[in-house]
């Protein structure tokens, strides 16, 4: 079971802060159940996976399109909050029952994406209970989820900088090394070369001396 | 030492001063290596003293190097000739001090560095010359390498590929103060990776450098440019996959692909 509950304006009832929890199994268009409440009063409905159905023929809609726009109505919070709308509408047969709307806004047309009635809860406090101490719950999880992240990260760095410091030890040898047997090799040579310098001098000398007798 | 058996006569009629000996081999030791090889032993080096063995260089030794007179000659080789049964040649490495004679001897065959002149010579002779070399505190400078390496044509080796790159890496959060350095980003190991691979790395980012090594954080990017406005020799900002990719082919890559 999966929930997700998120902050929401209603139309109806401009300044209010309403939460919005949409609770479902595995797929979104498996149907889910939506809880609302203003902190006093709840209202609690259900919609099916027929109703999911029905409601993207009613739309001419791929159904896995119109599950998506669900999602994205309903679920996600980070999109823009006034690209979707809300609205809880007393029905005027029934006092105990509410259509809740969610509609899309693009550009000044607005299309309803989907409506459930809900009804309103004899015992709010349940709900709203139920709510605050999922969200504790979920508090708590992502506290120690970041806590562990947090240590794992500590430790990757750690691991960095004796990697890197081990790293530098090991160019700098490299380099030292190198301009080592450099040195070496040029002594070693210019020596050599020294030799021949001299061993040609020699070989003038004695070529001078041939020359002269 | 009138005891001892005679095993080889090898040293019959030469005399030696033994002054001191080495961890494994005490003076009487040595001193008894060479009665077996039919040696004479003197306790003061004199005028038929064919040479001085010593194992550590103390103060007695010094005394003998001051005065000149006398070859100093390293236990080993007196090791070498009992192990081998036959008087080894005097080598370089052997020796400890050498007399003027001796010394002009050694300087037909050998140079200064004990590396013969006339014997072709390989990696273990080599090393040894090396290994006594390593008191040569002056280095050769950085430019010096790389002309070394390109008259040998050693430039196409994998590991110097950035031979000719004198880099500034753009890791500190202020340009030029390396107090402000940027820690554990990425561009520290390519800087390591660039220095592995034989560039010169500054801290200041100066006329004559080649490249300016940059991130993803572009930040300092047109300071960095503006100060290339008003150098004559103007160097490249080439982004950290220029080093990963010259490093994966083993060439240095063409910088236009990766300049900023």
């Amino acid at each position: 079971m999966e929930k997700k509950i998120r902050s929401i304006c209603i139309s109806s009832y401009p300044g209010a802060i309403y939460f919005l929890q949409i609770a479902w199994k595995k797929d979104l268009g498996d149907g889910f159940t939506v809880a609302l409440t203003d902190g006093h009063s709840a209202w609690t409905g259900e919609v099916s996976q027929e109703d999911v159905s029905q409601e993207a023929k009613d739309m001419e809609m791929e159904r896995s399109n119109y599950v998506e726009e669900l999602r994205k109505a309903l679920i996600m919070t980070a999109l823009p909050a006034n690209k979707y709308n809300f609205d809880l509408l007393e029905d005027r047969e029934n006092p105990e029952i509410y259509h809740f709307t969610y509609e899309k806004t693009l550009k000044e047309v607005a299309f309803k994406l989907g409506s459930t009635k809900l009804k309103s809860v004899q015992n709010p406090a349940h709900v709203i209970k139920e709510l605050i101490s999922y969200c504790l719950g979920c508090t708590a999880e992502l506290y120690s989820r970041n806590e562990h992240l947090q240590k794992e990260n500590e430790r990757l760095q750690c691991d960095w900088n004796d990697m890197h410091a081990q790293l530098e030890k090991f160019v700098d040898g490299k380099e030292e090394l190198e301009q080592t047997l450099y040195t070496q090799f040029t002594c070693v040579l210019n020596e050599k070369k020294a030799k021949i310098r001299n061993l040609k001098e020699k070989l003038s000398e004695a070529q001078e001396r041939l020359k002269q007798k | 030492l009138s005891n001892v058996h005679q095993e080889s006569s090898m040293f019959t009629e030469v005399e030696f001063c033994v002054m001191s000996g080495t961890d494994q081999h005490s003076k009487a030791d040595l001193e008894n290596i060479i009665a077996k090889c039919g040696g004479i032993v003197v306790q003061n080096p004199g005028a038929d003293t064919y040479c001085v063995i010593a194992g550590i260089e103390n103060v007695r030794v010094k005394n003998v190097i001051c005065s000149n007179k006398h070859d100093v000659v390293r236990a080993a080789w007196l090791l070498e000739c009992f192990e081998n049964k036959t008087v080894v040649p005097w080598q370089p490495h052997h020796m400890i001090h050498m007399c003027p004679s001796t010394a002009e001897h050694f300087a037909c065959e050998y140079d200064c560095y004990g590396d013969s002149y006339v014997t072709d010579t390989s990696e273990y002779p080599l090393r040894d010359v090396f290994h006594r070399m390593s008191k040569i505190k002056e280095k050769i400078p950085f430019e010096m390498m790389a002309n070394l390496e390109e008259r040998y044509s050693w430039n196409n080796s994998s590991y110097n590929i950035f031979r000719h790159c004198t880099v500034y890496v753009d890791s500190f959060a202020t340009i030029n103060d390396p107090t402000t350095r940027i820690n554990t980003s990425s561009l520290n190991i390519r800087a390591l990776e660039l220095r592995f691979h034989g560039a010169k790395l500054v801290n200041q980012l100066d006329e004559g450098i080649s490249h300016v090594l940059v991130s993803e954080d572009l930040s300092r990017l047109e300071q960095i440019k503006t100060m290339r406005r008003a150098m004559a020799k103007k160097f490249k900002i080439v982004s950290v996959s220029w080093v990963l990719d010259s490093v994966k082919m083993r060439v240095p890559q063409m910088e236009n692909a990766y300049l900023l």
